[in-house]
């Protein structure tokens, strides 16, 4: 019992980074129907960049707002130089090569300015773990858990609450006709890439102390998300949330009752699951496309 | 194109660090990894090679000629390793080549060596196949100066079963050819002291989570966490015990001494064992006077080598070809190749003294009886036991008789 405690604990942690990291292609996909493939790199500039200002030394939670910024930028670069274009020529696809091409420079920029080595990220909390239930979990790992929910909650309230975000949801839910309403749909959109940046810049400097920081971290990390963002439903705060926390458990669980070297398969078996039976992931809506 | 970019900035550097007076230098190629995750032996290898040839070069340098370095980054990629290969051979028209750092890498690349008649010096690479996979071609043209894995993984077992008296252990291996070949070579010298490991898990480079592999291990009762894989990942396991609360000792292959452990996993990597050929103490003056003009010309972050074993045997891997060219006379791979299998004279390393370290069986300079168990103490590797440190200073020669740790214990 306390095994299985323990992997839940830590499948959970893991699932929640990749959560907050799939969050991020929700909020894009769902104001403009693109998503940034650039995502994982995103995560790893902001975990860098966070890590180049610690080493200046500026205080850690000090520093996250700043990382925060530098997020929204790098996300609203992206959607200006590589999906703005594809949007405006209604182009199917375009927007896929240009945030995976835009992601490569990213990543060969960063192995050019901080190295290809990994380096760690000192913890801004104790790095004895606290017991609980039986099973041990790392200070650290509670920050990754509220840090995430806390943000996400933040996002959800802003599209709900705020006449700001309703512009955001009436453009997903009919971009043509939000933009008759008298919505600046291009702001809008440009505004969801720098927020789904900005998540990722913060989840990197979430995770950084847990994971090693180097210019690959985000690859893995990028894809798995990609993974839990189609399980629990592009569409859907809280199919993403779920969607994370079953994938993060489905591989400790596998990796100790099974076997480590199958670690990464029933991730990607309950894809397929998935999309054969509900291609819309398992909280998102069908939508209905009208031609 | 970042390539071609990337190789002319490298012989660039190459042609500075000669000098003016480059008429007809010997070219000889440097591949290993100086970026990625294997960098902190790519690098202090090739900074070790570098020293080598700048004090032959300023010695006069060999035949009269200087030593041109060639350097290549492989990033532990086995393609490039190809790719490079090819280059080295083909335009560069390199006399020999030292380096690879990774397993894999070396058994993509040395074949082209082969073929082409050159000799290749693994000065790191530590896969027990290496020198074994031309054996049966009239001439071998791999030659090596690093504690293979047959060398290593008894030494790892005699050192937990015999020396510690540990009955269960767990063997953490990574999934690349270098763990997975030390995996099996490990479990086979289990096996001689008829003990079954109670765990063998496997995990991936990047792998953020260990959780699943150390509880496994815990679970089974493992008294000691046997490793093959490296610094990076090394590092998630001391952390992931560390997050678990369990605390067993981890004992492993050299790789344990990589800077990337060691600073990764902080205070929870401390007292992790691992073979050494070299520990950075000046315990001979060929030592001391190695690590001096090391520290003093590449002047490493808290004077501490990143990696000491592969600086020093990437040093020694240059002064060994330079005493085969000599003697050979010329730089022609077929009589460089026989000249290494048959040195006249004792070349004195850094590591041992090579006293007829090759002959055309056997391609290994590093037998069982040289390699000493190191620590990590106090964020540096320092010798395990005191002995060792107080008889340092009597430099292991080779023997070829030395069976390997488990029998010579027994």
């Amino acid at each position: 019992m306390q095994i299985l405690t323990q992997l839940v604990f830590s499948g959970i942690a893991l699932g929640m980074i990749y959560a907050v990291i799939a969050f991020g292609y929700q909020l894009t996909f769902s104001t403009s129907d693109t998503l940034n493939f650039g995502q994982g790199d995103a995560l790893m500039l902001g975990a860098l960049v966070g890590l180049t200002l610690v080493g200046l030394g500026v205080n850690y939670w000090l520093m996250i707002p700043l990382v925060c910024l530098f997020g929204a930028l790098q996300g609203a670069f992206v959607e200006r130089i590589g999906v703005r274009p594809a949007i405006k020529i209604k182009s199917e696809f375009g927007w896929i090569m240009s945030t995976i091409a835009l992601g490569i420079i990213f990543k060969n920029v960063a192995e050019n300015v901080w190295g290809r080595d990994d380096l760690k990220f000192p913890s801004p909390l104790p790095e004895a773990p606290l017991k609980f239930l039986g099973a041990n979990v790392l200070p650290m790992e509670i920050l990754v858990v509220v840090g995430a929910l806390a943000m996400m909650l933040a996002v959800e309230l802003f599209n709900r609450r705020s006449i700001y975000g309703r512009a955001v949801v009436a453009t997903f839910n009919d971009r043509d006709a939000a933009k008759l309403m008298g919505i600046n749909t291009g702001l809008v959109i440009t505004f969801s890439y720098a927020l789904s940046s900005l998540t990722a810049a913060f989840a990197g400097v979430l995770i950084a102390p847990l994971t090693l920081t180097g210019a690959t971290m985000g690859a893995v990390l990028g894809l798995k998300a990609f993974a839990v963002a189609i399980i629990g439903g592009l569409t859907s705060g809280m199919g993403i949330v779920v969607g994370g926390i079953i994938l993060g458990i489905a591989e400790t669980t596998t990796g100790f009752y099974l076997s480590t070297g199958y670690k990464d398969v029933p991730g990607l078996v309950l894809l397929l699951i998935v999309l054969a039976l509900k291609p819309a992931g398992l909280f998102g809506k069908t939508a209905i496309k009208k031609v | 194109m970042k390539f071609s970019v990337r190789w002319m900035g490298a012989s660039v550097l190459a042609m500075a660090s000669l000098g003016a007076q480059a008429a007809d230098p010997i070219k000889i190629g440097v591949s290993g990894p100086f970026t990625g995750g294997s960098s902190s032996m790519g690098v202090s290898m090739r900074d070790g090679v570098r020293l080598a040839a700048q004090e032959i070069n300023a010695a006069g340098g060999v035949l009269g000629r200087q030593i041109q370095l060639v350097e290549r980054d492989d990033e532990a990629k086995n393609e490039r390793g190809v790719q490079i290969a090819q280059e080295l051979i083909n335009r560069e028209k390199v006399a020999a080549t030292v380096g690879f750092i990774n397993t894999g890498v070396a058994l993509a690349a040395q074949r082209f060596y082969q073929d082409a008649k050159i000799p290749v010096m693994n000065n790191v690479a530590t896969g027990s196949v290496i020198t074994q996979q031309f054996k049966d071609a009239p001439d071998n043209y791999v030659f090596r100066n690093a504690a293979h894995d047959s060398i290593q993984a008894p030494m790892i077992v005699e050192e937990a079963v015999g020396r510690r008296g540990f009955k269960k252990v767990a063997i953490l291996a990574d999934s690349t050819n270098y763990g997975q070949l030390g995996r099996a070579d490990l479990e086979k010298a289990l096996e001689l002291k008829g003990i079954k490991p109670v765990a063998v898990e496997k995990f991936n480079i990047k792998d953020v989570d260990m959780t699943a592999q150390l509880l496994k291990a815990k679970e089974a009762g493992a008294e000691a966490i046997l490793t093959y894989g490296i610094g990076p990942e090394l590092a998630q396991i001391a952390n992931g015990m560390t997050k678990l609360g369990w605390k067993v000792p981890m004992i492993g292959s050299w790789t344990l001494s990589m800077a990337n452990y060691i600073d990764n996993a902080g205070p929870g990597g401390e007292g992790a064992r691992m073979p050494q050929t070299f520990i950075q103490e000046p315990t001979t003056p060929k030592r001391q006077s190695f690590i001096v003009s090391y520290l003093k010309t590449f002047n490493p972050k808290n004077s501490r080598i990143d990696s000491p074993v592969s600086a020093a045997q990437g040093y020694d891997s240059i002064y060994l070809l330079a005493a085969a060219i000599k003697q050979a006379g010329s730089t022609e791979g077929p009589k460089v190749k026989a000249a290494l299998e048959d040195l006249k004279t004792p070349v004195e390393g850094v590591v041992t003294t090579y006293n007829k370290p090759f002959s055309k069986a056997d391609h290994e300079a590093i037998t069982a009886n040289i390699p000493v168990f190191g620590e990590v103490k106090g964020q540096r590797v320092v010798y395990a036991y005191p002995e060792d440190f107080k008889k340092a200073s009597e430099v292991r020669v080779k023997d070829v008789n030395a069976k390997g740790a488990l029998t010579q214990k027994k």
